[in-house]
């Protein structure tokens, strides 16, 4: 018995979602079409002969064999890092606690490039932690040579996604009530019984979801397998799209790879939403926290709590600071010591004479903000009308929803991938190609922010519009001065959270975009490419500032919900 | 057809619920749509207000038919279970948003508010944030804004049933004072019997989307239309019409008892509060008074409720409800019921000419 049936208030409603799905399905679709036909289409018209040529190929097959067992591995990696942190979490209190949890949110808004260059920073073979160790132990050789490698992947993926796990599961954990834990004891079992009798199993479908969502994240991994696999070796399923199409000028056999992309993230996709349905269910959660008052009893477990702490932090926030340390940092003459210069910064602000790449930093930060700003600007409204759509449409909102979160099943380099086909069709100057960089992160922000502001609406008692139309206000003014107001927080969320990842944007950036085409992440990426990692630096310490700012608002907006 | 106040008749069906109903309420009444939960008594509040669509019928409101008027031009305010209190807004805001949606200049909103706010005896909560207020006067709020709508009628949906006890006693008379004050034809929605009775000028009981019964409160309890009004609006024991030869005393002095049970469920019922205890073998009934004697019925339970003990004595099998000053001293007693207390129906209904009713 949903109400607001009467008829005029259903026309204010249907005709919201015109605009949007409208748009929607021109950002998203025709791209993808374009992708797709390139695949099918040949000289002789529609045929399947390139697909099964691309499929049948040895290499293609050892590529969607890496792009597995790479994401595989970094799952694995990640879940055995997280899981003892997980337990720390949920189980006891401890100094730091607070600590680990913060920096658990960074991998949430840090961009994939800013983890690229903290890692080669960090933990390349003139890198932080191998400079320290060779003090430390007086070694003459940097004792860890990673860089480039399998292991090197494994690792930054780790580094990247653990703490998603960590944060998912002791999330999940904390809230699960503990009577079942004392009934199991009062039973006779002990800790270690109860523990993979009682507490495993019931947080299986916790661990199976985040491991879900990680091994998705790592299958559409992109710049890390780009600059750290360093080569042909490693290469995964979307570094060869972005290879076939970019370099080797062959866009239809990557439209042909890209089928696979879809495939399996869809999949991954599906099973990761079936998870989630399964672990509302699977437990009645209890809003009262368990017993987690308690400190570590023994010093071994004390111990333990102390080193999981220290060693999160240097691996997390290890890279990040390396990056903001380093941009500070530059070598009067080519043999001296690295002492504390501002030079990459009047480099970037074009205050000094600019070497290499550095010499389009500024227009990159200036066409960055920018491009944030309007991707910002028009993802917001664009998310609230959709999700008054979803929540007001009786039938087809789930359709609706599902639609909203499609850009999610494909990879951000495929959509990249897309928007370069369309490009080539076209023929226009730099407005052009920067109003398809715009577009293409249109497509990706946009089920970003709409996760951010449909809960938040659906939050709202439908009663709050009902007393507002019993009152006197109309279905527009209800709509303006009772849910618009209620949706400020969420709005802005959303709208910095589009922000931030329209400013790291890597992957289809770097797809789509020619040699022109300027933008913070894809400068830092050529600086990379010119071992210049100090100037790369100074461009990552801004993102980092970005992402804080991202970071502080979202916290501070969850504190200012009017406490519903 | 009265012109004044409201008469609807409502028809709607959702799934597999049909709600079909129609009743009036007089310009300045105080109604009370009473029924248990799933009645159709929200819906309807729902369907006055305009929230949800009439499949047929229609909606009449101090001569103006408002079928077709779309809900926030239909002057009919409502105060929400939850209250819905805009939380962005403070007391003050929140009183002034319909004046405000009505254009009235600022100078009168301030003042309105102010009057309004005393009228809920909330003076000086202007600047209040919804969050910090109590349930109690969250609920007050809520009122005070629905008011300043200056409604036509006013539908008040359970609006004390996120309240505790005591409080909600309170604020029921608060609420009759405030409609004696303004003049406002209100219909309020409860599922509390009690509440009911004690606020209503007129009940309007309702189940499965019917009305039941529909009329002054007394009425409805004393002389209800059927069995399901008789144990809605309080307790009482159905008995079997057959058991009346076997417990009746009826004195020569008056006129003889017919007994003609009928066919199907042929019942009696009576309020426990007409049932008398012994616990010695005499009545506190005269003799010469005819009544209903259940001898031996045992004391299955006794619990003391404050003003009375309240009994269930089980006799022949038969589990009856009574009211007793004090504790029974014994674990038998008699009970009696008085001819002139007993409701008859036949299948539910009651029996518009019972020879019980002219009794005595």
């Amino acid at each position: 018995m949903s109400a607001t049936n009467n008829l005029q208030y259903r026309r204010f409603y249907r005709t919201m979602p015109i605009g949007p799905m409208a748009v929607l399905t021109l950002l998203f679709f025709v791209p993808l079409l374009f992708t797709l036909s390139s695949a099918f289409i040949t000289e002789e018209g529609f045929s399947l002969s390139h697909i099964f040529s691309v499929f049948s190929d040895p290499y293609t097959q050892k590529i969607m064999g890496f792009t597995l067992l790479q994401a595989a591995v970094s799952t694995l990696a990640s879940l055995l890092l997280a899981l003892p942190g997980a337990y720390l979490i949920a189980t006891y209190s401890f100094k730091g606690k607070r600590f680990i949890l913060a920096l658990s949110a960074i991998p949430f808004v840090i961009p994939s490039i800013l983890v690229v260059l903290g890692f080669v920073i960090f933990f390349g073979n003139n890198g932080f932690l191998n400079k320290i160790l060779m003090d430390v132990f007086n070694l003459q050789e940097p004792p860890l040579k990673i860089l480039y490698s399998f292991p090197a992947i494994i690792l930054a993926h780790t580094f990247y996604n653990f703490p998603i796990i960590m944060n998912l599961v002791s999330s999940y954990w904390e809230h699960m009530d503990d009577t079942c834990e004392s009934a199991s004891w009062t039973l006779g079992a002990n800790k270690i019984q109860t523990f993979f009798s009682i507490t495993l199993p019931r947080l299986i479908p916790a661990i199976v979801s985040a491991a879900s969502l990680v091994f998705l994240f790592c299958f559409n991994s992109f710049a890390i397998i780009l600059v750290l696999g360093g080569g042909p070796q490693f290469t995964t399923m979307e570094v060869e799209i972005y290879r076939q199409a970019r370099m080797m000028g062959d866009p239809s056999t990557a439209a042909a790879l890209s089928l696979f992309s879809i495939l399996v993230t869809s999949l991954l996709l599906i099973w990761y939403n079936t998870t989630q349905k399964k672990l509302a269910r699977s437990e009645t959660y209890r809003n009262a926290r368990r017993n987690t008052e308690k400190r570590p009893a023994s010093l071994a477990g004390r111990l333990l709590a102390l080193l999981y702490t220290i060693f999160s932090t240097i691996f997390v926030l290890g890279p990040i600071i390396s990056i903001v340390v380093r941009s500070f940092m530059a070598a009067p003459s080519r043999s001296a010591q690295e002492v504390f210069s501002l030079k990459w910064y009047r480099q970037l602000l074009a205050l000094e004479q600019a070497t290499g790449h550095m010499g389009s930093a500024l227009g990159a930060l200036t066409n960055s903000l920018l491009i944030g700003l309007t991707v910002a600007l028009i993802t917001v409204p664009f998310a609230v009308s959709l999700s008054v759509a979803i929540r007001r449409k009786q039938k087809g909102s789930s359709l609706l929803e599902l639609v909203g979160m499609l850009p999610m099943t494909v990879s951000s380099v495929i959509i990249g991938l897309g928007y370069y086909l369309i490009s080539s069709k076209l023929r226009g100057g730099m407005s052009l190609s920067y109003t398809l960089v715009v577009l293409a992160h249109l497509v990706i922000a946009i089920p970003f922010v709409l996760r951010t502001i449909l809960p938040e609406y659906r939050k709202i008692p439908l009663s709050y519009m009902h007393s507002s139309l019993t009152l006197g206000a109309g279905p527009l003014r209800t709509f303006l001065m009772v849910e618009i107001p209620l949706l400020r927080g969420a709005m802005l969320t959303g709208g910095i959270f589009a922000f931030a990842l329209s400013m790291g944007e890597f992957n289809a950036t770097l797809t789509l975009a020619n040699s022109s085409i300027v933008t913070l992440p894809i400068v830092m990426y050529r600086l990379i490419g010119s071992y210049n990692f100090q100037g790369a630096c100074a461009l990552g310490t801004i993102l980092i500032a970005v992402c804080v700012i991202v970071f502080l608002v979202s916290e501070m907006a969850k504190g200012g919900t009017y406490g519903r | 057809m009265a012109v004044d106040g409201l008469s609807c008749s409502l028809k709607a069906s959702y799934n597999d619920f049909n709600l079909d109903v129609s009743f009036s309420v007089r310009a300045g009444e105080l109604a009370c749509i009473i029924g248990p939960s799933g009645c159709g008594k929200s819906t309807s509040l729902q369907l006055i207000a305009g929230l949800l669509k009439l499949d047929a019928g229609s909606l009449i409101l101090n001569g103006k038919d408002l079928t077709k008027v779309p809900v926030h031009e239909r002057q009919i305010a409502m105060v929400f279970q939850d209250y819905a209190l805009f939380p962005h807004m403070n007391v003050e805001q929140n009183i002034a948003y319909p004046l405000k949606i009505r254009r009235d200049p600022k100078a009168n909103r301030k003042d309105r508010v102010a009057r309004l706010l005393s009228l809920v005896a909330l003076e000086g909560y202007q600047k209040r944030r919804s969050q910090e207020l109590s349930g109690g006067e969250r609920q007050r709020v809520a009122l005070a804004r629905a008011l300043a709508s200056q409604p036509q009628l006013l539908l008040l949906d359970e609006p004390l049933s996120a309240l505790d006890a005591k409080l909600r006693k309170h604020l029921r008379e608060e609420i009759r004072r405030i409609h004696e004050e303004t003049g406002i034809t209100t219909i309020y929605v409860t599922h509390d019997q009690e509440e009911a009775l004690s606020i209503a000028d007129r009940i309007i009981v309702m189940n499965e989307g019917k009305v039941m019964q529909q009329g002054k409160g007394e009425d409805i309890y004393n002389s209800p239309n059927n069995l399901f009004v008789a144990s809605f609006m309080g307790e009482g024991t159905t008995l079997p019409y057959s058991i009346i030869p076997k417990t009746i005393v009826n004195p020569e002095s008056t006129r003889p008892f017919v007994f003609k049970p009928q066919e199907g469920e042929h019942s009696i019922f009576f309020r426990p509060e007409q049932a008398l205890v012994q616990d010695d073998v005499n009545l506190p009934l005269s003799e010469y008074l005819p009544h209903l004697k259940f001898k031996d019925a045992e004391v299955v339970s006794c619990e003391f409720q404050g003003t009375h003990f309240r009994l269930a004595c089980l006799w022949e099998g038969h589990t009856i409800i009574c009211h007793s000053n004090h504790r029974p001293k014994k674990s038998r007693v008699t009970l009696g019921v008085r001819m002139r207390n007993l409701q008859e129906f036949l299948n539910g209904q009651s029996t518009t000419k019972s020879n019980l009713s002219n009794f005595d």
